[in-house]
């Protein structure tokens, strides 16, 4: 597994809206199946004292760690604070930020991305589902009943979409060792790149599915430094230029980024490309 | 959003980067009203949104005798399908050299990428095909308040010095508007001085709101209609509606649809907990267009609540046949809900798909 394990402790930011409470509740459930730490504390500014679903709730990441040993946060604030609270846990010397949060003004992530990176704090994100290694941790929203614990790493731009392949994995025999969801915006933190150097360097993963879209050459610059067998499945084959698809950075622009030509470059590249989520699998156990 | 031309100049000036000198009309007879106070030679730009707007017959000269007329010919124009609804008439400018800027969000460095070329007016796309190494970049990140000298020295290379102060006034531009791309081409140089003569900005969605826009120009009525009810929809041209959770499903939704020889008629992606309004709506959405033959739903995930998922396609009753796949919460009640009334629910994503191209065949 990569980024976290059962000793990873966790500290939900916007830990008191409705999204930030019940996935606090859901990741303490993985976390006690599993038997691992889980969300050990919630931030919301000006809702100290509070418990939300027994966790106990601060004003900032730095009162949490006065009482908390953590080194991830998960991050469900609104679009507007969001980049400030990917700053704010790089301040107080988290390794990890995992923001869920959809609609950050891309400036924002760019800057907070930016200062992370001078605190030596790794950004999944935004407009993610988190990751999940099964059996270890979930950070995020990810649905855990779909993962089972393996030797296949996935990398996701989308996040339903992977659950969809995941299902594939899971009723084909194939575990996963961790899946990542790196996000849907033009700007993310942690890119293919960086994530499959992880894996690459990741004993329990013997090969990664990287799940793309249209929009940007990501996939491709990932494939390139790839010291890890993968097989890509790429969407948007049927969308058009200059139409942004659901996601911020789902978009063909100024005729660069479309799905063919990402997966002519990739099979140029050697890398099995599925034409369809169901041909993942085969395309897997042909690799390994 | 896109900016129109004459918007982004407006931007431009107010950041100490010279225009050409002009005025906006919306009708032939505004520009009689203006033409003692212009130039003898003209240049008509229609305001549309399209590329490669010159050669689409969108830029007509003109002098101050026949301008009026010219103007009267441009209004009538389709641009790319786009009437002219707005022309802005400039000065000609008396042009020594074109060159290009821009600056952009750069997703691989995550990074402002700064584009500088000796030559400007083309399309910067195949310039950099042909040849690389006429464009010069630097990648500068977002937290640096001023484009550093060295780097501005680096981009203009032999271009001349008095084009360097550019760069850093469009850096704040793009700084200021919460840009995605903020472009100037060409950039002039003239007897009087450096001149912006044409340009681009596009500001990022997600920061519309504190930009002060208040409507999404990029959008048509019902991709307004969908982004009200929260739904992220692009109308396309086929015969079959579809119906998602989450971009990357919905997409691959439209690509087995593809694959299996039928054609989409949309992509709409009704979000993360589906509840039965939410779901009404986006059935009756997807319904009303007229080409729509078949709906296909095909909704995946741990949030969604399958009960009322199958209430809301219940509830919109529309005429076309709907086609469901549903996995999730609840999926046993859902499941009956629908059977109950008669609607196909085949297991898989590649099912739903195929039963609906055969259904539109």
């Amino acid at each position: 597994m990569i980024f976290g394990d059962k000793k990873t402790g966790v500290i939900v930011t916007g830990a008191t809206g409705n999204q930030g409470a019940f996935h606090i509740a859901l990741m303490n459930e993985y976390a006690k199946s599993v038997g691992g730490r889980g969300v050990v504390a919630g931030v919301t500014p000006g809702k100290a004292g509070q418990e939300v679903h027994g966790v106990p709730v601060y004003n900032s990441i730095r009162d949490a760690l006065k009482e908390h040993d953590a080194s991830a946060s998960v991050l469900f604030v609104p679009a507007f604070a969001a980049g400030d609270s990917i700053m704010e846990s790089a301040s107080a010397g988290l390794s990890l930020v995992v923001a869920i949060t959809e609609h950050i003004p891309v400036h924002d992530t760019m800057k907070a991305i930016s200062y992370a990176k001078m605190n030596d704090c790794c950004v999944i994100g935004p407009n993610c589902p988190g990751l999940l290694s099964p059996g270890e941790v979930k950070l995020g929203i990810m649905p855990a009943q779909l993962f089972t614990r393996g030797h296949i790493g996935v990398i996701s731009r989308s996040g339903t979409l992977t659950y969809e392949i995941v299902d594939e994995l899971t009723r084909a025999g194939l575990g996963q060792s961790t899946v990542v969801g790196i996000g849907g915006d033009p700007v993310i933190g942690q890119t293919f790149t960086d994530v499959l150097t992880r894996f690459s360097e990741d004993r329990e993963t013997k090969a990664v599915v990287i799940i793309g879209e249209v929009g940007g050459a990501l996939e491709e610059e990932g494939a390139k430094s790839a010291e890890i067998p993968i097989v890509a499945y790429i969407a948007g084959i049927s969308a058009p230029p200059e139409k942004r698809m659901g996601h911020a950075g789902a978009i063909i622009e100024g005729g660069e980024g479309d799905a063919r030509s990402k997966i002519e470059r990739l099979k140029a590249m050697g890398v099995p490309v599925a034409q369809r989520p169901s041909e993942v699998p085969r395309l897997i156990h042909n690799l390994i | 959003m896109k900016i129109l031309e004459y918007e982004a100049k407006k931007v431009l000036e107010e950041s100490g980067i010279r225009i050409p000198g002009g005025v906006l009309i919306r009708s032939p007879d505004e520009l009689a009203a203006h033409l003692p106070a212009l130039p003898d030679k003209l240049v008509l730009k229609a305001q549309v949104d399209v590329g490669g707007r010159g050669k689409a017959g969108g830029v007509l000269m003109a002098d101050k005798a026949t301008a009026v007329k010219t103007a009267q010919d441009l209004f009538s124009r389709e641009i790319k399908h786009i009437p002219v609804k707005e022309v802005l008439v400039e000065e000609r400018l008396d042009i020594t050299h074109e060159y290009y800027l821009s600056i952009a969000v750069d997703r691989s460095t995550q990074h402002a990428l700064i584009l500088f070329a000796d030559a400007g007016g083309v399309e910067i796309e195949k310039a950099a095909k042909e040849d690389p190494d006429a464009i010069r970049r630097a990648s500068l990140p977002l937290i640096m308040h001023d484009v550093p000298q060295f780097m501005v020295r680096d981009l203009l290379g032999k271009a001349p010095k008095e084009l360097g102060p550019l760069i850093n006034r469009l850096y704040h531009v793009f700084q200021k508007k919460d840009a995605l791309l903020a472009e100037i081409n060409p950039l002039v140089t003239t007897p009087g001085g450096v001149v912006a003569a044409d340009a681009k900005l596009i500001v990022d969605d997600n920061a519309l709101n504190r930009q002060g826009i208040t409507v999404n120009r990029d959008l048509s009525d019902r991709e307004r209609e969908a982004e009200r009810f929260g739904f992220s929809y692009v109308e396309l041209e086929g015969t079959i509606g579809v119906i998602g959770n989450g971009a990357g499903l919905t997409m691959a939704t439209l690509d087995l649809i593809e694959y299996y020889g039928g054609r989409a008629a949309n992509f709409l992606d009704v979000g993360g907990g589906a509840e039965q309004e939410r779901v009404m709506n986006a059935v009756r959405l997807v319904a009303s267009v007229p080409s729509v033959k078949a709906i296909v739903v095909n909704l995946l995930g741990g949030i969604t609540r399958c009960d009322e998922v199958a209430k809301g396609i219940i509830s919109a009753d529309v005429a076309q046949p709907v086609i469901v796949r549903l996995a999730g919460t609840n999926e046993t009640e859902g499941r009956k809900l629908l059977s109950d009334k008669g609607y196909q629910m085949p297991d898989t994503m590649e099912q739903v798909v195929k039963a609906a191209v055969e259904m539109t065949r």
